[in-house]
């Protein structure tokens, strides 16, 4: 009894073995592939012609095909499955059979670019879910890329302006969105760049942990992570910075643009640039690139909830009116600590000086003719206790009581070496003038809030200790 | 009790009877002397010239010399995180139309909202707090002086202060289905947008009684100007924001479908997880 339970233990196990090695050897003999091969050459036989064509569909082999590109180091299978890619008739066949869109192939022939080259993805796969790279959790690093951003592969071998000529519009506008929406006011490239956001040399080509995909929807590709990241940056990195406010369409062409930034370039006999890039330098181009992207139009101040602070107006005229080139090119220079302003100077964000005048002489476009009237803030001597007395009534519920401005303050930090190194003259002449175009008022005496200019004086002199105050205090606390 | 006299008792009575007449005289006494005393007017101007005073240094340079919101600092500005600017007008005084009110929508503020509001500033918005910066007495001499910029608060009574008594369902998932419905059926997202964006259809059409365009609130990036308690959204439904296009919903909703907007509400602004 006992014997005939374990008999048929073993009989069922066997078979079950036997199922599996069956259905295993199966999947082995007639992969995806094959499949698709089959009714490709069935297609071509059933829609022959003639007798001529018809043998010569019955003689198509069903086997592996391979394009080996050599320089390009790749080896892609893609028409494998991909059969009538180079076939004219089958334009209106659905994929996997569908011939290639356009005439890309004639100047781009197969056997000497492959397919990979462009559309990305494993060229080695046989299967559609590992060869597109999508769909699944194999996280390739390189998966096919989606067609509305396939011009960004045009731009590896072709120059910007023969891409114009040719109608390829999508990458064009993309690289010009990227100059004039001042990306790298934060981003580095090519060492030139604010610091606040990561540096973009080769983001195109970074693997796809460099990219946090936890809150990406949809498929978790550095596709769609770029572009998600331009719909709301907040969304997919908490933290973020960024100021990004573009439209839908917008967002679609800049990811074009930033997938070009590829760390590895083609072969040189694959490149073909005809013209040298186009880099504009003047002034205005130059402002667009670097400083737009938070002082947008600069005429007027903001307080911006992403970087908890009020920017200030930097082409407002009564603020040039105040400031001198000299100022302006401090500021530039040396950034303002404690803000997010960069230090534009080459050895940091890397602006050359005659950059850096070209920004200035845009800027000053809008300065008035007249000069403010002179202060004399010489001819003043500054009482620090009285000082102290006037700020904490007059000026606390802008600049905060330490005089670090900040998060829900309208102020700007006075604690800044820009502000602690300014001429006296120039704070005097704010005070007693104010900014018009920004909440800074008037408080001198002449249509103003009514400050003698004693009071403005003392006020000064105590603004200027703000940041010694600091230092006091940490000496304070060594002893 | 019987060790007590009657006339022990009788004494007792009268000396009780005394001291309720004596009580209720003094107020009256002292009213007496506030309607013909000469001392009044002279604290009641000095009140005033206390609030011009703290007005003119520390609300003057936003609000302007004649409380016309038109001052030195003029129009401030605020980019939200998804980059929608938003304007920041400082209160016309001289219409005596307050938002932040606990009165029946229409009625005057009581003392209490704006010493509230002075004291702790308004969020999101530039007014700072004064909880430490200024005196208790500095504060409702300034009250006292705000009121001379309209002519509503004389010629009005104050009105009874809305009673706020949160259920304890507020913010269950039951009641936050609930108000979902009513912000559909009310139609708050004609406004406020479906998600509470700020962005509904109709969100770039609405005026201020002064004439000026005004954004909905955007539930999603921030706290409510008022603070974002539950009782301050509640209020806000109830008394509705006087001077905006937010009406009040004391007639339209009973007080538990408030509720429910109040619990939904919530949600849209993401702080259910911190009440419940």
């Amino acid at each position: 009894m006992l014997n005939r339970f374990y008999l048929s233990l073993l009989l069922i196990s066997g078979i079950v073995l036997g199922a599996f090695l069956l259905f295993v050897g199966y999947r082995e003999i007639s992969p995806e592939w094959k499949q698709y091969q089959v009714e490709y050459k069935n297609n071509l036989i059933k829609n022959a012609k003639d007798d001529a064509t018809r043998e010569r569909a019955k003689e198509v082999a069903i086997e592996i095909r391979q394009i080996y590109l050599g320089k390009l180091k790749r080896v892609d299978r893609c028409t494998t499955c991909h059969l009538g890619i180079e076939n004219p008739l089958m334009v209106d066949a659905d994929q996997p059979f569908s011939s290639h869109s356009g005439d890309y192939l004639k100047n781009h022939p197969l056997d000497k670019f492959g397919c990979t080259t462009c559309h990305h993805g494993q060229g080695r796969a046989l299967t559609k879910k590992e060869a597109h790279g999508l769909g699944h959790k194999t996280h390739w690093d390189d998966p096919i890329i989606p067609t509305k951003y396939i011009q960004s592969s045009c731009a590896q071998c072709h120059d910007y302006k023969t891409l114009e000529q040719k109608g390829v519009n999508n990458i064009v506008k993309g690289r010009n969105l990227f100059q004039e929406k001042g990306c790298r006011g934060c981003h580095k490239l090519n060492k030139v760049g604010g610091d606040l956001g990561k540096p973009l040399d080769g983001i195109g080509s970074q693997p796809i942990a460099y990219f946090p995909m936890k809150h990406v929807t949809g498929e978790k590709t550095i596709y769609s992570w770029i572009k998600q990241h331009f719909d709301d940056p907040r969304k997919i990195v908490p933290e973020s910075q960024m100021r990004a406010f573009l439209t839908e369409e917008e967002a679609d062409l800049i990811t074009t643009y930033i997938l070009t930034l590829r760390a590895e370039e083609p072969p040189r006999e694959y490149r073909r640039f005809m013209h040298m890039p186009e880099v504009k330098t003047d002034g205005e181009s130059l402002y667009k690139k670097y400083c737009i992207a938070c002082h947008a139009t600069g005429k007027i101040s903001v307080y911006d909830e992403i970087l908890k602070r009020t920017i200030p107006a930097i082409k407002n005229p009564a603020f040039l009116k105040a400031a001198d080139d000299n100022f302006l090119r401090n500021v530039i220079k040396e950034g303002r600590t404690g803000t997010q302003m960069t230090a534009w100077k080459i050895s940091a964000a890397g602006l050359s000086d005659a950059e850096i005048n070209k920004i200035i002489n845009y800027l000053s476009i809008d300065r008035p003719e007249e000069k403010p009237e002179r202060f004399g803030f010489a001819d003043f001597t500054g009482n620090v206790e009285r000082g102290k007395k006037l700020y904490e009534i007059r000026c606390t519920f802008c600049h905060g009581k330490d005089g670090k401005g900040g998060e829900g303050l309208l102020g700007i930090n006075l604690i800044n070496p820009v502000v602690q190194s300014a001429d006296p003259e120039f704070l005097a002449i704010t005070v007693r003038d104010g900014r018009a175009g920004t909440p800074m008022a008037a408080f001198g005496k002449k249509n103003g809030l009514g400050l003698e200019d004693q009071d403005i004086a003392d006020l000064i002199t105590y603004v200027k200790t703000l940041s010694q105050k600091k230092e006091n205090l940490s000496n304070d606390y060594k002893d | 009790m019987e060790q007590f006299s009657f006339l022990q008792k009788i004494f007792r009575l009268s000396l009780f009877c005394f001291l309720l007449v004596f009580m209720t005289l003094i107020p009256a006494l002292q009213g007496v002397n506030k309607a013909y005393g000469d001392d009044e007017d002279i604290d009641e101007d000095r009140v005033i010239e206390l609030g011009k005073k703290v007005y003119e240094t520390r609300c003057m340079i936003c609000h302007g010399s004649k409380g016309d919101g038109k001052g030195f600092a003029g129009i401030t500005r605020r980019v939200e995180k998804n980059g929608r600017v938003l304007k920041n007008y400082a209160r016309d005084f001289t219409m005596g139309v307050f938002r932040f009110r606990t009165t029946p929508n229409g009625c005057l503020p009581d003392d209490e909202d704006l010493m509230k509001i002075i004291s702790n500033g308004v969020s999101r918005s530039f007014m700072p707090p004064h909880k430490d910066i200024l005196s208790l007495e500095e504060k409702k001499s300034v009250i006292e002086y705000i009121k001379t910029f309209s002519e509503r608060w004389e010629e009005e009574d104050p009105c009874d202060v809305i009673e706020v008594k949160k259920p304890d369902w507020v913010g269950s998932s039951l009641s936050v289905k609930k108000g979902e419905r009513v912000y559909k059926e009310m139609k708050c997202w004609e406004c406020h947008g479906e998600e509470g964006k700020g962005d509904g259809p109709k969100s770039d059409k609405i005026k201020d009684d002064w004439g000026k365009p005004i954004l909905p609130f955007n539930f999603v990036t921030g706290e409510l100007k008022r603070g974002s308690s539950a009782e301050n959204i509640y209020i806000t439904f109830t008394t509705g924001l006087d001077g905006t296009g937010m009406p009040s919903y004391e007639d339209s909703l009973n007080e538990e479908d408030r509720w429910h907007l109040v619990s939904y509400t919530l949600k849209l602004m993401g702080k259910l997880k911190s009440l419940h």
